[in-house]
């Protein structure tokens, strides 16, 4: 009887599985066949996560670089020294989004409480809160305004430039099932992915154009008056829509107007339909997602089972990252550091004034030369920071806090270990803010302490005890502090396979989808910036992110089946590579593997060809994990890089 | 033969218990899904429905370190040690199509020229009780692939449950000596032909795709042998396919496996040996980049035919397929060998 149930913590979907645990290690793992989302399936990732579990590539003893291994007092002692040498403004923090809820709870208050400071942000965190500005500004709601349980519910399903099969493969799987029963998919695309195959309808759009395409089908909703007109700020939004480019619409965006016709008439009709994108370690700008957000208020698709406005996580506990307030301007559950309320709450159940000062985001002051950073400590770092290693090195203090080995750690000078997940209680959110509880499920052998304990321990060293006897405790705390999670407790979580927020005293069993009491529509920020190929520069080369977030992941390197699977791509183009279409291949005079130039206007860098049926002719795509080949080039272009998914490069092909 | 009363199906699980370690099926207590996994005997239920996992992981475990070594830099030595795990095992309860499963499993490791010791450890002390189903669950097509829903052969002992008593057979010399020892009452012929009623019965109780005609699977293995299917119908197989590798891993058939080095803390190095699928794309890559397969419609038709063609029989001197329907359950595409079946099938008769 081995077979613990649990919550898989790779990525957003938070499929339920059971490990099968042996003493002290973990040595398979099964599907959990009535986990509500998951049905019974995982993912390559999923079916594999006892290799990364059970691997000793593990951070056994606390580390001072000055003088070796060490123990916790000292160490901590180090760390309490050095933070408490700057100022608030000097120190950042730099949570991590696989972090459990309590585990960034107990960070985000050590480092309002105890170090004072404002500067805490999570990596790969640019993409969703794009996404949960929008929806909250529209709904006052910060998350998946649908659910993931209720996809199958959807008549029409929409996923906007997403490769959710590779990203999220459960979530694709369920897209799949739903539309093989009866629901209309339709995939809107600049490439044709597994689930751009897999539905009744693809659309490829020119690259960057996503944002004019959404608004042209809300134009031509609005046009025929099928819309909802009643939202907040209607008139604005019809305003704004008054400048897409509708007559001109298939040169921009190469989509036809009896396309755009097709998907609204179908929208507006449909009982009920959802649309999915990325959101998370390279989303959708602002102002896409508001075009997407927008034209479902329009469809009247808010607030009704089987609707919903869905962002997709890549990493397991992005949302509840984002809910435990680990960023500059937030406390939990989104609540804003200036909402005087919360901010009093807080102060008042932590008996401390809250810093006053405005934070800054880990990246902003790395990537500023001039910030006041000094000191900073990371968590369990992933991929994002490696682009700032010189910045990173020449800061005074470092401290890093992980369960795995780490390059990051190397230039760290105090060294931090902590439990991995199963050695510890913690609890989740999952993309559609489903909290589930992940108990203990053995002991570590090498006696660390878990990551919400170690926080307690070091605010204890600075004289500012949590006194926390176990992570169940850390919850409720969380509950007393944070609305959307006022019910949510151990207690209320066991043997079951979570809660969806708001999850309050009056409604214990959580809420499917979100049913706002007020809807705005939301305006975009700026104008459009899409982007034409010229003569000069004929091919439109688009970045790929999200969707190879896992190939250069620091934990995937601990397991087998799926580092192979990952790095299969590799192996085959060692320097990267740059798809495109046999016809365009055959244009330039290259085949399969050989190399070329890619020149555009500020910068060029050579690639390896790879020939694909799934990019459209007059474009190009190159995956953005191919740090060596790529990356001076990105830094020329480090403003259209930070577009997302939606960055689109205008460049020549030259055959080398 | 011989006739037990239901509680004595305890004293036979406690006795073995004894001598073995038991493994056998029960459901969690957190959210009722049923496993074959270690269980006390107290826990074994043998009214569980099929266990979601086959047994396949004691013999041949998800992630299992077969070989350690340790080099010894001064004295310029290697210490080699092979890891076996051969105690005793009781598999308590299989169902046919799981002991069928492990009897390819054999054939794979013990029945070809090589013989795989880490998995002979594994069986050499096992002891086997069978469990006839006599009520067929929903996903189950075994009366299609000869492997139910009742066991012919390679248990030691085998349970009927007739209702208000078990019928016990037994299926080896090892399984003669330890039944006789608690001196039950023999079975007569008339429960003999109770057991053959009741299988008789379970039979019409599967589901029609399973009924209808028990050519079903054979006719498609046909095809598959001769190679006469359509490149259109793998590629509507292979773009379902999300390349999880769920199907290998539950399928109790299939014995394909990766192996790996890895340091361990203790300063030895651990090879060990992991499940691995066709499905993936690193399956079948060569060394120098090759891939053979490498679209996805010709990795995931690799699975069928392994399932389904003569060829792939010949070595397990039956089909591939243990018509347990687990594949069905685990799979992010609709591409579960039933479903294959049908898709061939549709083909056939379009």
């Amino acid at each position: 009887m081995s077979y613990r149930p649990g919550v898989c913590t790779f990525c957003g979907t938070g499929c339920g599985h059971y490990l099968k645990v042996d003493g002290t290690s973990v040595q398979g793992v099964f599907p959990s066949r009535v986990h509500p989302v998951s049905k019974g399936r995982l993912c390559v990732r999923g079916w594999n996560i006892h290799e990364l579990l059970g691997t000793q590539e593990r951070i056994i003893k606390p580390y001072i670089k000055d003088s070796g291994q060490a123990n916790y007092q000292d160490a901590i002692a180090k760390l309490v020294s050095a933070l408490s040498s700057y100022k608030p403004e000097e120190i950042a923090f730099y949570a991590s989004p696989r972090s459990s809820n309590e585990d960034n709870f107990a960070l985000m208050k050590l480092a309002r409480l105890v170090f004072k400071t404002n500067n805490i942000s999570l990596q790969a965190e640019s993409g969703h809160r794009n996404s949960l500005d929008v929806l909250y500004n529209g709904t006052g709601f910060a998350g998946m305004l649908g659910s993931l349980e209720d996809i199958r519910k959807a008549e029409v399903l929409i996923v906007a430039g997403m490769d959710i099969t590779t990203q999220n493969p459960i979530i694709g799987s369920e897209l799949h099932y739903a539309s093989r029963s009866g629901s209309l998919l339709i995939t809107i695309d600049s490439r044709m992915t597994k689930i751009a195959k897999l539905s009744k309808k693809f659309i490829n759009i020119k690259p960057g154009t996503m944002r004019i395409v959404f608004d042209a089908i809300g134009h031509y909703i609005d046009k025929q008056q099928w819309g909802d007109t009643k939202s907040a700020h209607y008139e604005e939004y019809k305003k704004y829509l008054a400048t897409v480019p509708f007559d001109s619409i298939e040169k921009e965006t190469g989509v036809l107007p009896a396309e755009i016709a097709f998907v609204a008439e179908r929208l507006v009709k449909a009982k009920s339909a959802a649309v999915f994108f990325t959101s998370g370690i390279s989303g959708l700008s602002y102002d896409t997602v508001a075009s997407i957000y927008n034209l479902f208020v329009l469809a009247g698709k808010i607030g009704k089972e089987g609707c919903g406005v869905n962002p997709i996580v890549g990493i397991n506990n992005l949302q509840g990252s984002f809910d435990m307030g680990c960023a500059p301007d937030l406390l939990t559950g989104f609540q804003s550091i200036d909402d005087a309320t919360a901010k009093k709450n807080f102060e008042k159940k932590w008996g401390h004034e809250l810093p006053q000062f405005k934070g800054k985001t880990v990246e902003q002051l790395l990537a500023d030369s001039s910030s006041p950073l000094k000191a900073l400590v990371i968590v369990d770092h992933d991929d994002g920071i490696v682009k700032y290693a010189d910045r990173l090195q020449s800061l005074p203090f470092v401290a890093y806090i992980g369960a795995f080995t780490n390059k990051v750690a190397d230039v760290a000078h105090v060294v931090l270990p902590i439990t991995t997940y199963i050695e510890t209680d913690g609890t989740f959110t999952n993309a559609e803010r489903r909290v589930q509880l992940s108990l203990k499920k053995c002991d570590n052998t090498f006696d660390v302490l878990p990551m919400w304990k170690l926080c307690d321990t070091i605010a204890q060293a600075a004289g500012k005890a949590f006194n926390y006897q176990g992570a169940s405790e850390v919850m409720d705390e969380i509950a007393s502090l944070t609305p959307s999670y006022e019910s949510i407790s151990y207690k209320l979580l066991s043997k079951k396979h979570g809660v969806q927020w708001p999850c309050t005293k009056k409604n214990h069993d959580g809420t499917k989808y979100c049913v706002p009491e007020k809807v705005s529509f939301v305006l975009p920020q700026k104008p459009y910036a899409a982007v034409q190929a010229t003569q000069e520069y004929p091919y439109l080369l688009m970045l790929g992110k999200s969707q190879h977030y896992w190939h250069q992941n620091n934990i995937m390197h601990k397991t087998f089946i799926p580092l192979r699977e990952y790095n299969a791509t590799l192996l085959l183009y060692p320097d990267g590579y740059m798809a495109i279409a046999p016809e365009d291949a055959k244009k330039i005079g290259v085949r399969d593997r050989w190399p070329v130039k890619v020149v555009a206007e500020k910068a060029s860098m050579k690639a390896m060809v790879m020939i694909s049926d799934d990019v459209a002719p007059g474009t190009a795509y190159v995956p953005y994990f191919i740090r060596e080949g790529i990356a001076s080039f990105l830094l020329a272009y480090s403003d259209i890089v930070s577009q997302g998914e939606e960055a689109t490069i205008p460049v020549r092909i030259e055959k080398v | 033969m011989y006739l037990i009363k239901k509680n004595d199906v305890k004293k036979i699980a406690k006795a073995l218990e004894e001598k073995y370690t038991l493994y056998g099926p029960y459901v969690d207590e957190a959210f009722g899904q049923c496993f074959f996994d270690k269980v006390s005997a107290d826990n074994v239920d043998l009214n569980a429905p099929i266990p979601t996992n086959p047994p396949k992981h004691v013999v041949f475990p998800h992630l299992e370190t077969i070989m350690q070594y340790k080099y010894d830099k001064n004295a310029k030595k290697v210490d080699i040690a092979m890891v076996f795990d051969d105690t005793p095992k009781v598999l308590f309860g299989l169902r046919s199509c799981d002991l069928t499963g492990l009897q390819c499993i054999d054939r794979f490791f013990l029945g070809q020229e090589f013989v795989d010791e880490v998995y002979r450890h594994h069986r050499s002390r096992m002891f086997i009780v069978a469990n006839t189903c006599v009520v067929p669950f929903k996903q189950c097509f075994c009366v299609c692939t000869d492997s139910g829903p009742a066991a012919q052969e390679g248990y030691d002992v085998n349970l009927t449950n007739l209702g208000d008593s078990y019928l016990i057979e037994v299926g080896s010399e090892k399984g003669k000596a330890f039944i006789e020892s608690f001196g039950f009452a023999k079975a007569t012929e008339e429960q003999l032909k109770q057991k053959q009623k009741l299988i008789e019965k379970s039979i019409t109780m599967f589901e029609d795709i399973a009924t209808e005609s028990k050519a079903w699977a054979s006719r498609v293995m046909n095809r598959v042998t001769t190679g006469f299917i359509k490149e259109e119908v793998w590629e509507y197989i292979g773009n379902q396919c999300i390349e999880c590798g769920a199907c290998s891993y539950v399928c109790p058939s299939c014995t394909c496996f990766n192996i790996n080095d890895a340091n361990t803390i203790a300063g030895n190095t651990e090879r060990v040996r992991t499940w691995d699928s066709c499905s993936y794309e690193g399956y079948s890559r060569m060394a120098g980049g090759h891939n053979p397969r490498k679209p996805i419609e010709d990795r995931r038709n690799k699975r069928f035919l392994c399932k389904l063609s003569y060829s792939q029989s010949k070595k397990y001197l039956r089909p591939g397929c243990v018509g347990c329907g687990r594949c069905a359950w685990v799979c992010p595409g609709e591409i579960g060998l039933p479903n294959v079946v049908t898709y061939i099938r549709r083909e056939i008769h379009e």
